[in-house]
């Protein structure tokens, strides 16, 4: 079967868990809705567009293989707001302008943010139904995107291409295995005359994280639950999701 | 024209901390196994959209700094031939656009008719509330709302269209940024370091002997490594499509980036830096930032230059990833201080043609 794989690396990312108010956290991996998102963004899905998220939310099994879980940043974050009598009867077109109050009518409202740092992980996609749109026109979206892609937070910048490849596979682990030696020979090819090879080689996997319906070619050691199930992208409201968790040894 | 501009800058601080943490030191982070100074997203944003050579910038420098347009507006409606409450009323309407009223009352020297603070107008916005005022005069009754809110809403609608903007009551009002900001880390590794300092206390000249105050303070000095990627197609569909105004806000944009810094304890600091070195990509390719040319913390052996050798990284990672991915990028520019190559007038040309 097939399967569309590519990888996302960056010095920060942030996979949010259900946060309301002031702590905003990240999960290891990234979630359901995050995926769908991150393709949503590639063809561009407008944020309004219930029926596109629906369709990218059913259309594909997605499996998860993280190559390197990072360290968790816990940045302290404000941003000051004026308060709203200030505000009253005054235009806010621009943040100098909202600012443009005396400084005792500002407050600041505090939050904190958490970050994965040297996160990486790599993600597979497994057409479910027929009317899904073709791995392949997914994979030019991805290489060409029509809105910035970004790792959870629009702060968190993919730091190196996503490198979408369609892999014909057994398994999502066999797919991921597949990709990897792909991307060795591609640095091997790039070699400079001195036979310098650029680049790092991608880590070994981790943990394998997947849904029910992928073809994962692993044993679950563990399944969780995760509210990431994207029901209405406008409310920002989610549903439960099973998802499977792998423990794989280390590739020495 | 290609969708994405994305804007690899390399700027060097003095000792500062222009973004501080709960505790007051500056943030950090951990990349590549280690540590780095950090200056956040938001906080750049920040300082660039409140500065006033952006506000400047895209009036065309050519712009009035005042507090008194709602008297400007007054003087022409009474010379008009309003009488003086009406006038008095619609110019304190025009004026509340732009600023907090000075006083709610009717004061002598007219301080309900001024705003707390200097505002930017641009000659367009000049035009408009004249052109505002002359209709006043002519129909002889009150502004509207809408006509109010329209003056000066598409220049100053720029920085949401870059920055964008979530509001959960009106989401009507929400705009998609078109500029991504990742959080900028030094290019090194990099300590946070404490300054433990005392201050004397001039009239005690005998009795107790020793400071009158001490403390401490963190700060750090390094190269940072900023990124920015532009959408220069969602930016001109944030602007209603206006052509000229995408070109100087690309503009505005370009010269706020390479020369504002964070405003954090710049009085203690004076830590203001210009960016030594931006290389500017064009394309339609997927951007990603070059951050990972730093995995490997930039370490000057001798006296080799870190700046140099920073530079040679990014270059390098660029030049390796176009090898093993394929072209990330259809053009490129590259300003460089040090080797006076580039300059910020050719640098915006290629950012906004």
């Amino acid at each position: 079967m097939a399967f569309l794989v590519f990888q996302l690396q960056a010095p920060l990312a942030a996979w949010g868990e259900p946060a309301v108010g002031e702590a905003r956290g990240t999960a290891a991996t990234p979630s359901h809705s995050a995926i769908v998102g991150l393709l949503g963004a590639a063809l561009g899905v407008d944020r309004t567009d219930e029926a596109g998220h629906a369709a990218l939310r059913d259309g594909y099994g997605v499996a998860v293989a993280l190559l390197r879980s990072g360290s968790l940043l816990r940045d302290y974050h404000t941003a000051q707001v004026p308060g709203r009598a200030a505000l009253k009867g005054r235009p806010q077109f621009t943040r100098r302008q909202e600012m443009a109050v005396p400084k005792q009518d500002l407050n600041t409202i505090l939050s904190t943010r958490d970050y994965r740092q040297n996160a990486a992980c790599l993600v597979a996609l497994q057409a479910m139904v027929p009317t899904a749109m073709p791995l392949e026109a997914l994979a030019s979206a991805l290489r060409a995107p029509r809105f910035v892609l970004y790792l959870g937070r629009r702060a968190c910048p993919p730091a190196a291409p996503l490198w979408p490849q369609v892999v014909e596979a057994a398994s999502a682990h066999a797919a991921f295995n597949q990709y990897a030696q792909r991307f060795e020979a591609a640095r091997q090819a790039a070699a400079d005359p001195k036979g310098r090879i650029p680049l790092e080689p991608l880590d070994g996997i981790e943990r394998l994280v997947f849904d029910e319906r992928v073809q994962a070619g692993v044993a679950a050691d563990l399944s969780t639950r995760r509210k990431d199930r994207l029901i209405r992208r406008a409310g920002w409201q989610f549903g439960d999701r099973t998802e499977h968790v792998a423990l794989l040894p280390r590739e020495a | 024209m290609s969708r994405f501009v994305q804007l690899h800058l390399l700027t060097s601080y003095p000792p500062s901390n222009l973004n501080r943490d709960d505790t007051g030191r500056p943030k950090t982070a951990l990349v590549g196994d280690a540590n780095r100074l950090r200056v956040s997203s938001q906080s750049q944003k920040r300082a660039w959209r409140t500065s006033e050579g952006f506000e400047a910038a895209l009036a065309g420098n050519l712009g009035t700094r005042t507090k008194r347009m709602g008297k400007e507006v007054f003087d022409a409606l009474k010379a008009g031939g309003i009488d003086e409450k009406n006038a008095r009323e619609w110019a304190r309407l025009v004026a509340r656009q732009f600023g907090k009223p000075k006083s709610e009352k009717n004061t002598e020297n007219d301080a309900d008719l001024e705003i707390e603070q200097l505002a930017h107008f641009s000659p367009e916005e000049k035009e408009a509330i004249q052109a505002l005022t002359q209709a006043l005069i002519a129909r002889k009754d009150k502004p509207t709302d809408d006509e109010l809110k329209l003056l000066g809403q598409p220049r100053r609608a720029v920085d949401i269209a870059m920055f964008g903007r979530m509001l959960a009551d009106a989401a009507e009002h929400n705009m998609e940024a078109a500029v991504q900001v990742a959080h900028a880390i030094t290019v090194h590794k990099a300590a946070v370091e404490d300054d433990y300092f005392s201050a004397v206390d001039d009239l005690n000249t005998k009795g107790d002997t020793g400071a009158g105050h001490i403390g401490e303070r963190g700060y750090g000095a390094g190269l940072f490594y900023l990124y920015l990627c532009i959408d220069r197609e969602l930016l001109a569909k944030n602007l209603g499509g206006d052509a000229a105004l995408t070109h100087r806000a690309l503009a505005a944009l370009v010269d706020t980036v390479t020369k504002v810094s964070p405003t954090g304890m710049q009085n203690s600091f004076a830590s203001r830096a210009y960016a030594g070195y931006v290389l500017a990509e064009k394309g339609n390719q997927q951007p990603r930032s070059l951050v990972q040319a730093f995995l490997k913390p930039v370490k000057p052996h001798g006296d080799e230059s870190m700046f140099d050798k920073a530079v040679d990284a990014l270059e390098a990672r660029c030049k390796n990833f176009d090898a093993v991915y394929g072209a990330c990028a259809d053009g490129r520019f590259t300003l460089n201080v040090e080797k006076a190559q580039g300059s910020l007038q050719a640098l915006t040309a290629f950012v906004a043609d």
